[in-house]
Order: structure tokens, then C-alpha cells, then sequence
């Protein structure tokens, strides 16, 4: 049989009715916690996960899986409606999502939303269905020091994605770095600024501290009525992108497909990472990049595209290698050994039904996704004629509930409540706090990488040139490099 | 007082309604809370769950599991020697936490803060290499790593983890010397094994597996002292005359020290049936992990005797307890 043919059996399993309602399930269910800050896919599929012993393997992981998309679906609501990340892949999405909707363009941008996730997330399953044994042994290939070098990259595009001065920016890259370095170090086990707590073993909490830095935040900014301007609720024509919106957003949602799909295969970050390359990649290509930060649709388009298109790519590892690359993944796995379902190399022999079910349902669950959301814009938009007196203090809750059902921890609503004020004082004047959560997540797995591959080579630094992954980043971090030395040379900058 | 005056009337209530009865409501009268201190989705959380359900069906009474993670398993084993010592809150941990962990982390509880129940059974770890590498069997490789002082990496759980002291155990009873990576777990470790960026695969059985079947891996040692059926060709330490230098990763039901002695007994028998039942055991081969059935007095000697071993392993590496 050829892959079509594999694929229409794929259909049939994942029409049957009980596994079209898992599916309906997992979607509505993954919105749901997506949409509500703090409680990401992690929190939603652990909730689910014992539910699913009694199911068959492709009932479970079709379900679970749908909470995983869904969650990366709803996650762009309160990012654009409030400046409230659902979850942390959505950063980005509060930058200049939110601006649209201040500009009474909230319903557009919710539209754009999820129709661009609806393509991202096609898109890559189009590409997981084509290339992912291909890919998974392209992935191997990035070892220690290739996740070096591509973190490098990543942190010197942080600085294009602010809106800030350049030296502000700086500042807030290092204070990002610094916070990066706390916790127990993962090569020697050295406890690091713990002050001997072992709250802090595990690192700052990044859920706690995004919330705070853009939700709290954003709160206590909307108190001080002279700075932040009320998003205007707009009436329902306004609904749905102008002709103009949509023609900007296309190319956007290609382009963040492709980036989204790619950068799902690098391990652990996937999400953050590719959301703000694409944001970079747009603001670079723009012919209007001073808009970028006060509502640019393509800035919008691109990044939510690419954070539901990484969904298809980060299910290659899992599927293919058997081994998950990120935390959501490692909940399918358990739930696929349970029932003595191997993903791996033989996962497409032992269980097509499994694997053609779950790219099957995926399609299906894309599809319901949008049909689900839609709707759902009106809805979500009307949110916003509530008075901030009584939203306010609802969200407030909502986030403080999200950030310690992570850890069920007090410790965290205690950081939550301190990167609040610290994000209110430095929006204040007027610093970018994105360039500050992003340094923190690329500059540990920066170090770690750098330490772990000069701890396999013995402290020769000739591991940083050696091996084709390696090679090839070093490349685009030299091309990273020269654009922005010669657009600072020539003047031309943004 | 208000509190002391409710509690009074409780107690009154209570002893009119169990006057024809025992003095004491039966245990468990309410739910029980099972603290996990690993994350969803891992082997622990999988098998807690797991024996949760069956004991729930004896018991008559709902196990609330609790996932606390954090620490690699101090953060929630903290919060456990620190419940109420009823029977009410209980722990299903892995025995890093408790044998490990101390050697490197100044964590605040020992063995006499809470109590063994019992323990369910174990998995092995097992270090695998490249079909080409030029050994087969456990004597071979051990040979190979002994004659190449520092030539060989191999990927490991983490710094100071069971997985570390487990191999460098074997390895200093050998008298090799092979240097550690250490990544953040076993998928991570063999992603990098696959990719060629360590030379030895070090970690648990089920993400290596598929791999081993694929034939992009052998593996020729464990650190149990018996073999593993799932896979044959690796040797037992038994087999190699180093029974004695077993380490595996276990699995185990604790209570806060002080709880009542008919409640521990009650839980030991509950949790050991639960264990041996025909369906645990079906969870527990399908992680790779072979059930062992032992009580309160052998788990508690395990875990004394554990902590010591792995004590002088921690300091003949020069790990410091921070």
C-alpha cells in the first residue's frame, strides 16, 4: 500500500464516531486551557492522561494530541485581547497582536489568528506525513555543540524582535541571561544564586515569570489610564480582516509555516524559539517595519502560524526516534506505552493505525479547531465591553491559579506577583520585557550546550567547527551577524 | 476556640455514632492523597496512578494523586515527611530521592523522617554502544573501557543522579575510567547516542529499545545483578561475579515517620496485593520494569544499605553535598 492508501486507513480510524469525539474532546478541552493563562498543554494532557488507560491507543493518543494543538490554537485569545500570554509559546503574540486590538481591530486579529494557524498546523502535517524519517535523522545530527552555535543565533535575532532602544534591549538580554543561570547547575550540580532554597532548583519557573512580566503587568498598567490606551471594542463588521489585513497576512502565514516547521525540530524550546525567528524574519521583510510593535498584521500572522505549525513538526522525534524532544510529547509517549504502543522505527510496521489514525486526526481536529474558534471570535471580543473593574481582578485570579496549578507551589505566585511590578516598573520606562524572557530560556541551553560539548571534545574548541549541523549554523550566524553589522554600517536600521 | 469546641461535639458525635462499634472508624475513612514527586507522564506517575486505581477499588475510598514535581524528587519528598502523619497522605517514589539525592543536595529530611511501606519492584539501567564498537558481551566491554582509560564518553541522567552512581559504581569495581556527559534525562541521552555524540548510552531500558530492535544498538551490560528478558544479549553484573554492585531504579509507597503502626500494615498489605495483581504487572512490563514485591522491613534495610553504598560512590567521584 502507498502512503495514500495508508493515509485513507488513517481516516477510517480516525472517523469512527468514538474517535471523532475523543478528537472533539482534545480540541475543546486543549482551547480551553490554551485560552486560560498559566495552565498550558502540559497541565491539560496530565489532567487527561489517566482517563485515557481505558481507551485503545489510537483513541488515547488522538485525544491527547488534540489538547496539544488546541492548547497552541486558544493560546493567541488573551495574548490579543489582553496582553496576557495563554501559554508561554504566545509571547510574541501579545507584542503586536495586542496593538491591533487597541487599534479596535481585535476581531480581525483574532481571525488572522486562527486561520493562520489552521494553515501552519495543515501545513505541517502535510510535511511530518512526507519527510519525517528524513527529518529525524537530520535532527540527530545536532548534537551538543550544533545547539550552541543555533542558540548563539537565536540570541543575537532576540534583539529584532524588540521595540526598544538598543541599549535597553541589551539590558534586558543580560538581566535575561542572568536569570537563566539560576538554579542547580545540570553539569556539575553546583546549586546557583538558590540562596539555599530548593524552590529554585529547577530554575526560575518561566510560566511565573511570563505571566507576570506581561499579564501582572499589563493590570497594573491599565489602573494608570493616562499610559495605557483601552483596546476599542469593535462592533461586528469590524469582525472580520479588511481586504488590505488579509493581503498583508498571507505571505506572513506561508512564511511562518515554513519557519514554525523547521524550528519544531530543535529540541526543548521549539515553540518560543520559532514564534520570534518568524516575528524577526517578518520585521525584516516588511516594507513598513517601523509598524512592527504598534499592530503590524504581518507581525501577528507569522508568529501565530509558526507556533501551531511547530506542533506537527515537534510529534517527528516522538513518532519516528521514539523519544520526545519537549515536555507535551513525553505525556504522548507514556500514554502511547501504556497501551504497549513503541513509537519509534517500528512504530510504522507494528502500528500503522496509530501513527496514520493520529496524522488523520490531525487534519480532522485542524479543521474542528477553526470551525470551533471562528464562532468564537464574536464571543471573545465582547469580553473586552466588560469594565476593567470587574476583568481586572477576574484575570488576576484566573493567572494566579494557572501559575501555581504548574508546581501547586506558593513560591511561585510569590515570583508571579514580583516580575508584576518589576514588568509594570520597566514598561514604565519604557523597556521590552520579551527580550528579557527569551535571553533566559536560550542562554541556559546555550551554556549547557557549550559546556557539554567542550566536556565531550576535552576542552578543544575545534568540536565548534567539526560536523556538517555544526557548519551549517555557524553559516547562518555569520549571515545573522554581517546583516545586522552592515544595516547598523549603512545606517539603515529597521 | 470556637475550633476546640466543634472539635469537641466531632468527638462527641463520633463516639455516640461508633458506641455498638469499634472506637475508631474504620482507615481509611476519607480520601487518601498520594503525593508523586515526578511530572506527569514519566514511569513513577504512570505506575502510582496505576496501583492508585487498583487500591482505590479495595479501599472503597478515592486516591487523589498529586504530582509535586521539582528537584529531581526532593521538593515533593520534602512535602511528604512533612504531612500529617494519619495515613492520609502518602508517597509513591522512586528511590532517587531518598538514596541519592542526599549525597549532593542539602536536603531536609533522612530516612528516619518518614516510614517504608513497601516497595513494588525495579528496572534496571543498561549501558548500550554502537554496532560498531568493538565489544559484545558485558566481559568484552568491561575489557575495552578498561584498556581505553578516558577515551570513551557516556551520556548519563545527570550529575550526582542513581544513573551516574550506578555506572561509575560498575565501572570503579572494574577499575575503568569513562567520562561522563550528563544530559537532562534518557531521551536526551540517546538522542545524542544515536547522533554519535557520546559513545555509550547510559540510562533506562524503554527509550533505547526500539533502537536496539532496529539494530542501530547493542546493548552488553546492565547494572542489575540478573538479565533482563527484553533483552538478551546484555549481561546481568551477576553474571560477571559483580552482583554486588547492583543499582537500579525502584519504585516504592513512603508515610510521614509516626503514623500509626495498623494503618502502615493495612497500606503494606493493600498496595503489596495491588502490586502483584496480573494487571500492575502488565503496566510494569510494559515500561521495561519487572515487579519485586518486598515489605516494610526489607524496604527500609534496601533503602539504609542504598544510601551507604552510594554514599562512598558520591565521594570517591568528589561530589559535595551543597
Amino acid at each position: 500500500m502507498d502512503s495514500f492508501g495508508y493515509l485513507m486507513n488513517g481516516f477510517a480510524v480516525a472517523l469512527t464516531p468514538t474517535n471523532l469525539l475523543l478528537c472533539l474532546v482534545g480540541c475543546f478541552w486543549g482551547t480551553i486551557v490554551g485560552v486560560l493563562p498559566g495552565l498550558g498543554p502540559l497541565a491539560g494532557m496530565a489532567l487527561l492522561l489517566p482517563l485515557t488507560f481505558g481507551l485503545d491507543p489510537a483513541g488515547a493518543v488522538i485525544m491527547l494530541a488534540g489538547i496539544f494543538y488546541g492548547a497552541m490554537y486558544g493560546g493567541s485569545t488573551t495574548s490579543i485581547l489582553l496582553r496576557v500570554p495563554g501559554e508561554a509559546a504566545s509571547i510574541v503574540t501579545c507584542i503586536d497582536g495586542h496593538e491591533m486590538a487597541r487599534k479596535g481591530r481585535a476581531g480581525s486579529a483574532l481571525t488572522i489568528a486562527a486561520v493562520g494557524s489552521f494553515v501552519g498546523g495543515s501545513l505541517s502535517i502535510l510535511g511530518l506525513m512526507v519527510a519525517a524519517p528524513l527529518l529525524a535523522e537530520a535532527m540527530l545530527k545536532v548534537g551538543p555543540a550544533a545547539e550552541a552555535v543555533l542558540m548563539a543565533t537565536a540570541l543575537l535575532v532576540v534583539a529584532f524582535v524588540s521595540t526598544g532602544p538598543a541599549i535597553k534591549t541589551l539590558a534586558m538580554v543580560l538581566a535575561g541571561l542572568a536569570l537563566g543561570t539560576i538554579g542547580l547547575d545540570q553539569l556539575t550540580a553546583s546549586p546557583r544564586f538558590m540562596f539555599g532554597s530548593l524552590e529554585l532548583i529547577d530554575g526560575m519557573s518561566f510560566v511565573a515569570l511570563a505571566i507576570g512580566l506581561f499579564g501582572i503587568s499589563e493590570l497594573l498598567l491599565s489602573l494608570d489610564e493616562r499610559l495605557l490606551q483601552r483596546p476599542k471594542t469593535p462592533t461586528l463588521r469590524e469582525l472580520l480582516p479588511t481586504a488590505a489585513e488579509a493581503r498583508e497576512a498571507a505571505p506572513a502565514v506561508l512564511r511562518g509555516s515554513g519557519i514554525g516547521f523547521v524550528f519544531g525540530l530543535v529540541p526543548g524550546v521549539s515553540h518560543i524559539v520559532s514564534t520570534f525567528v518568524s516575528y524577526a524574519v517578518e520585521k525584516r521583510l516588511s516594507k513598513h517595519p517601523e509598524e512592527f510593535g504598534k499592530g503590524a498584521v504581518a507581525g501577528l500572522a507569522g508568529p501565530e502560524t509558526a507556533n501551531n505549525a511547530t506542533t506537527g513538526a515537534a510529534m517527528i522525534p516522538l513518532l519516528v526516534l521514539g523519544i520526545p524532544a519537549i515536555p507535551a510529547t513525553a505525556i504522548l509517549l507514556s500514554a502511547m506505552m501504556v497501551h504497549n504502543v513503541q513509537p519509534g522505527p517500528m512504530l510504522l510496521v507494528e502500528r500503522p493505525d496509530v501513527f496514520w489514525g493520529l496524522v488523520a486526526s490531525m487534519y480532522i481536529g485542524n479543521a474542528i479547531l477553526l470551525l470551533l474558534n471562528l464562532p468564537l471570535v464574536g464571543l471573545f471580543v465582547s469580553l473586552l465591553r466588560t469594565p476593567m473593574g470587574y476583568l481586572a481582578p477576574l484575570v488576576m485570579v484566573v493567572c494566579m491559579i494557572g501559575v501555581f496549578s504548574v508546581k501547586a507551589s506558593s513560591f511561585e505566585l510569590a515570583v508571579m506577583a514580583v516580575a508584576g511590578i518589576a514588568g509594570y516598573l520597566l514598561r514604565k520606562f519604557r523597556y521590552d520585557v520579551a527580550p528579557l524572557l527569551l535571553a533566559m530560556v536560550i542562554g541556559d541551553r546555550m551554556e549547557v550546550g557549550f559546556r557539554r560539548a567542550l566536556t565531550i571534545s576535552q576542552g578543544d574548541y575545534a568540536i565548534f567547527t567539526q560536523g556538517a549541523a555544526v557548519q551549517l549554523f555557524l553559516g547562518i550566524l555569520a549571515l545573522v551577524a554581517c546583516l545586522q553589522i552592515g544595516a547598523k554600517l549603512l545606517g539603515y536600521r529597521r | 476556640m470556637f475550633a476546640s469546641a466543634r472539635t469537641f461535639a466531632a468527638v462527641a458525635v463520633a463516639a455516640l455514632a461508633s458506641l455498638p462499634a469499634a472506637a475508631q472508624p474504620a482507615y481509611p475513612a476519607r480520601p487518601i492523597t498520594l503525593i508523586v514527586p515526578a511530572p506527569p507522564g514519566g514511569g513513577t506517575d504512570l505506575f502510582g496512578r496505576q496501583l492508585a486505581e487498583i487500591v482505590e477499588a479495595e479501599f472503597k475510598q478515592k486516591l487523589v494523586v498529586e504530582n509535586r514535581a521539582g528537584g529531581g524528587g526532593t521538593v515533593g519528598v520534602t512535602q511528604i515527611v512533612a504531612a500529617q502523619p494519619d495515613g492520609y497522605t502518602l508517597g509513591f517514589i522512586w528511590n532517587s530521592p531518598l538514596t541519592t539525592s542526599p549525597h549532593s543536595l542539602n536536603v531536609l529530611y533522612t530516612p528516619d523522617r518518614y516510614a517504608a511501606i513497601m516497595s513494588i519492584g525495579f528496572s534496571s539501567y543498561v549501558l548500550c554502544v554502537q554496532p560498531s564498537f568493538p565489544a559484545d558481551t558485558g566481559a568484552q566491554f568491561l575489557a575495552e573501557v578498561k584498556a581505553n582509560p578516558g577515551k570513551y564518553t557516556y551520556g548519563n541522567d545527570g550529575v550526582g543522579g542513581t544513573m551516574q552512581l550506578a555506572a561509575e559504581r560498575i565501572f570503579a569495581a572494574a577499575g575503568a575510567r569513562v567520562r561522563p556527559v550528563p544530559f537532562g534525562g534518557a531521551g536526551e541521552t540517546a538522542r545524542n547516542f544515536l547522533g554519535g555524540h557520546v559513545d555509550i548510552y547510559g540510562g533506562s531500558l524503554p527509550p533505547i529499545l526500539p533502537h536496539v530492535q532496529a539494530g542501530r544498538a547493542k546493548c552488553p551490560l546492565l547494572t542489575s545483578a540478573e538479565g533482563n528478558p527484553s533483552l538478551p544479549g546484555a549481561a546481568g553484573l551477576a553474571s560477571l561475579g559483580m552482583g554486588a554492585e547492583e543499582t537500579v531504579l525502584w519504585w516504592g509507597l513512603i508515610a510521614p515517620a509516626r503514623t500509626p503502626k495498623p494503618v502502615l500494615d493495612r497500606l503494606e498489605a493493600v498496595f503489596s496485593t495491588a502490586a502483584r495483581s496480573a494487571k500492575f504487572g502488565e503496566a510494569m512490563a510494559s515500561q521495561g520494569a519487572s515487579v519485586r514485591v518486598r515489605g516494610s522491613a526489607e524496604t527500609s534495610a534496601m533503602i539504609r544499605g542504598e544510601l551507604d553504598a552510594l554514599g562512598k560512590v558520591a565521594q570517591a567521584l568528589g561530589i559535595q553535598r551543597q
